[in-house]
């Protein structure tokens, strides 16, 4: 045969005789060689160079007509108008691959007329685009994307998003200021600690002081802005927070450094202002960084809604916004169209794949009268329907409201550190009075008195405690995400901790999610390449799993006459002029097989034949007349299955599976795995409900799953986790991500995360044990500045050091 | 008279290096560190011809901005 050759846009390899060549290129397609053209004629071909050996996915995919994206209804919803009279929108670029991509795409938008600015985040995909409106429209520049090769749709850029950025950036300026201050601070704090011991004049003193003033001054108004602002929503919610023992502590030793400067006498204490205030926002920082933003998840799943659809009026077929659409219009569907309102079929029949909202890979047959649901893709479904609901009620939408509504419900258990700084905090200002109060009636000088309460205060400094939780967090996450366990907010490895409940999905997440051959029986007359050539005309999960089986080396693939579909049973087709089926045991009855006898050992045929009841799935192979092979399918656990599933009950966790598959094959895959309690046959909404029961018991649940039908369960549990390989909208509504699929990262999330709750329990005792010894010192009045500097970061040292240790114990 | 030393090595060094912070406030602010992926790949573009593009960008939107503001 011939050698491959790659596609000079998309460098896909092929066979050489199927590539249009064109000069001394090939080219996989036509819209390969038309993109080529086009970066060459437009002078962007430097790209090819950027790109290097990068796959790019060819531009095969039909799109709608982009001039639906000028209309008024579309630019309200995406485009706003900045400040400058400018139209601006945000989009997601789908196909981009490398650098090279980036780059190409924001060229070819720059010499556009009338583009102002374009901006392509790499990480994620995400572009932001500023134009004059009044020299072109949003439908040309789609269009140039297109033509280039992407595909983009706009997202609503929702506040959420753009608080959480401005949010992180807002922390970025504010660490960078007393991280810099600090670390000037502490060369200073090293002049004055010598000058302490060995002595040093007071003039000398005085001026190192002033200039630590000078850098303690923005760390507190500026990086320390956060506390105040912290400290003053404590005192209207009347709780004693943190943030408010941060920033009174701060506060006043920053006002008693500048009355001992100007009186010189006495130590100056900023660079505990400094450090106290650069450690606290270095753990309210990283806090910060692992929240996630719930307003990607929600821009995906309405990427899943086609925007307009054909409708019957008048006996014409126009398209038609989907908002536009009434109850009881006429919609037609082809195969490959995903279906966007509920409704009754009236003209046609076909398969739909219902795996959105099902989670099970077996298509639907649907005929005249039948109901259709949003969401779901027709496979090969030519159909004429009515709607019975209309958008806003139909089943798709619904759900996109029923995910809001559980994403803002999530429980959320109250963090370890907060409950306890909130008692702490309220106890060191006590203390810190009661010092104050007991030296100055036990006749001291009020300097002396108040020193004595301000170094109560400062010793005190949560500095530790504020690092315990986040320090911890970081080391389990990294720890986690090596494994390919990706845990999107810190928080969440607590809660996993206080997990009591593990609620599992079947298909996907313990099988494989597709049915493979654990059965053969081979009777007289059979021939593999005939069997093997028969199944590749379909795209049904029984016919692939038998493909797969039967396939071997050197097996060939004939090429068979009159292959026809028969919808929910299987293929028929002709070989030689002899007949060929396959199929279940309907289409064999149908057709006049007889089942019952000798062929089938153990009798266990039921007499309608629907296969797809039994544990294991069953296809027939008839060839000129009788029955010649018969195979037995079954969606298998991973092999991992059991281990981890018993691994995870000996950590005390109650295992329970939910499926929406039928009750038998559930029963034999949990009984193969060891799970004792499962529910089978629950919608989406079932398995919500279920997962709200277990809350209302006042379990702590962790819900895996991976499909979209999981996704409502997954947003209400406490924990959601998803597998890599499960939809988007799944994987963005859980908390955490398996990507490699296995149930063994699984019960490992589960070792790490219980490993790291028991690490920040132990820093937190750490912190308070320490202080329990230097609170009574500070009391007493034997606090000096630099061991209070000592103390504060050797404590911090103690607690980041003891948070690596939760990596021993997880070699590797 | 040494304490003078101390004090003006002192301010002199506090002042170069919030010169240095400054500039790194305003690469923050300006979003200059937002996409970690493209910043490290810039260098990869940073031909001649790009920085034409740029510059030649940075005129066409200006060009457009006093469109806009002319009177019509």
């Amino acid at each position: 045969m011939s050698h491959k050759v790659g596609c000079t846009h998309c460098h896909l390899e092929f066979n050489e005789n199927v590539m249009i060549v064109d000069g001394e290129h090939y080219f996989c397609c036509k819209g390969c060689q038309g993109i080529y053209h086009l970066l060459k004629d437009e002078g962007l071909d430097s790209f090819y160079n950027k790109a290097g050996d990068t796959k790019l996915t060819p531009p095969t995919q039909q799109y709608e007509d982009s001039s639906n994206f000028n209309s008024p209804a579309f630019y309200d919803k995406f485009v706003s108008i900045n400040n400058e009279g400018f139209s601006d929108v945000s989009l997601i670029i789908e196909g981009i691959h490398c650098s090279a991509c980036v780059w190409l795409n924001e060229k070819a938008l720059h010499k556009m007329a009338g583009v102002m600015s374009v901006n392509i985040n790499y990480t994620n995909n995400k572009a932001k685009i500023v134009w004059d409106d009044s020299v072109l429209k949003l439908s040309s520049i789609i269009d140039m994307i297109r033509a280039i090769g992407y595909n983009a749709f706009p997202y609503d850029a929702s506040l959420q998003e753009v608080r959480a950025n401005k949010e992180r950036q807002d922390y970025y300026l504010r660490m960078a200021v007393a991280i810099f201050a600090s670390m000037n601070v502490m060369w200073i704090a090293v002049a004055q600690y010598a000058g302490y011991f060995t002595g040093i004049t007071q003039d000398v003193k005085t001026i190192l002081n002033i200039a630590e003033g000078v850098l303690a001054t923005p760390v507190l108004f500026y990086s320390g802005w956060i506390f105040y602002r912290g400290a003053y929503y404590g005192i209207k919610t009347k709780t004693v927070n943190m943030d408010i023992l941060v920033a009174t502590g701060s506060t006043l030793t920053y006002m008693y450094s500048i009355y001992i400067t100007a009186f010189e006498r006495g130590e100056a204490y900023f660079d505990s202002v400094t450090m106290i205030i650069t450690f606290v926002l270095i753990g309210k920082f990283l806090e910060v960084l692992s929240k996630k933003s719930v307003a990607d998840t929600l821009d995906i799943m309405s990427n899943h809604v086609p925007s307009s659809i054909k409708v019957v009026e008048e006996g014409k077929i126009i398209e038609k916004n989907i908002n536009d659409v009434k109850v009881l219009d006429i919609i037609v569907v082809c195969s490959g169209e995903r279906v966007a309102l509920d409704g009754t079929v009236l003209e046609g029949e076909g398969n739909f794949d219902e795996s959105n909202l099902t989670g099970e890979s077996e298509p639907l047959y649907k005929q005249i009268g039948d109901k259709i649901i949003s969401g779901t893709v027709s496979i090969d479904a030519q159909i004429k329907y009515e709607a019975t609901k209309d958008f806003a009620h139909s089943t798709l939408s619904n759900l996109v409201s029923l995910l809001e509504g559980a994403m803002s419900n999530k429980p959320r258990i109250q963090m370890m550190a907060n409950k306890i700084s909130e008692y702490f905090s309220a106890v060191i200002l006590g203390f810190a009075l009661i010092t104050f109060l007991v030296w100055w009636f036990w006749p001291h000088s009020f300097e002396r008195s108040f020193m004595v309460g301000i170094s109560v205060i400062i010793i005190a400094c949560p500095c530790a405690l504020a690092l315990a939780t986040p320090v911890a967090t970081l080391v389990g996450l990294g720890l986690a995400s090596r494994r390919g366990i990706l845990f999107k907010q810190a928080a969440q490895l607590e809660t996993m901790a206080k997990a009591t409940t593990l609620v599992v999905d079947k298909t996907g997440t313990i099988t494989q999610g597709k049915p493979r051959v654990v059965q053969e029986h081979i009777y007289d007359g059979f021939d593999r390449s005939l069997l093997y050539s028969l199944v590749q005309n379909s795209k049904h999960p029984v016919a692939k799993g038998v493909g797969e089986f039967v396939y071997q080396e050197g097996i060939n693939n004939f090429e068979l006459q009159s292959v026809k579909q028969i919808p929910a049973q299987g293929i028929s087709a002709e070989y030689m002029s002899k007949m060929i089926f396959g199929g279940n045991a309907k289409l064999m009855q149908n057709q006049g097989f007889n089942l019952s006898n000798s062929l089938d050992p153990k009798g266990s045929l039921r007499p309608n034949g629907t296969s797809h009841v039994s544990e294991n799935s069953e296809f027939y192979f008839a060839f000129d007349g009788k029955i010649v092979a018969k195979y037995e399918l079954f969606d298998t656990p991973k092999v991992d299955a059991k281990e981890s599933i018993k691994a995870i009950q000996e950590l005390g966790i109650e295992v329970i599976m939910l499926t929406g598959d039928h009750q038998k094959s559930a029963s034999k895959v949990s009984e193969e795995v060891g799970i004792k309690i499962f529910e089978s046959e629950l919608t989406p909404e079932g398995k919500s409900l279920y997962i709200k029961k277990l809350h209302d018991a006042g379990k702590v649940v962790v819900m895996a799953g991976d499909g979209v039908n999981d996704i409502l369960a997954l947003a209400l549990a406490d924990i959601g986790i998803s597998m890599g390989s499960g939809s988007d909208i799944a994987i963005d509504v859980s908390d955490v991500v398996l990507l490699n699929d296995t149930l063994t990262s699984l019960s490992d999330a589960f070792k790490i995360s219980k490993r790291t709750y028991f690490m920040i329990k132990q820093n937190l005792a750490l912190s308070l044990l320490y202080n329990a010894i230097t609170i009574p010192l500070a009391m007493a009045g034997y606090i000096i500045p630099l061991l209070a500097a000592i103390s504060m970061s050797f404590s911090s040292l103690l607690v980041v050091g003891n948070s690596l240790r939760i990596r021993a114990g997880f070699k590797k | 008279m040494d304490s003078w030393v101390i004090a003006m090595m002192l301010g002199v060094s506090i002042f170069l290096g919030s010169i240095a912070l400054v500039a790194f406030l305003w690469g923050i602010k300006s979003g200059q560190f937002d996409d970690e992926q493209k910043f490290l790949n810039a260098v990869k573009f940073d031909t001649q011809e790009d920085l034409n593009d740029a510059v030649d960008q940075e005129k066409k939107a200006k060009e457009l901005k006093k469109k806009n503001y002319t009177p019509e």
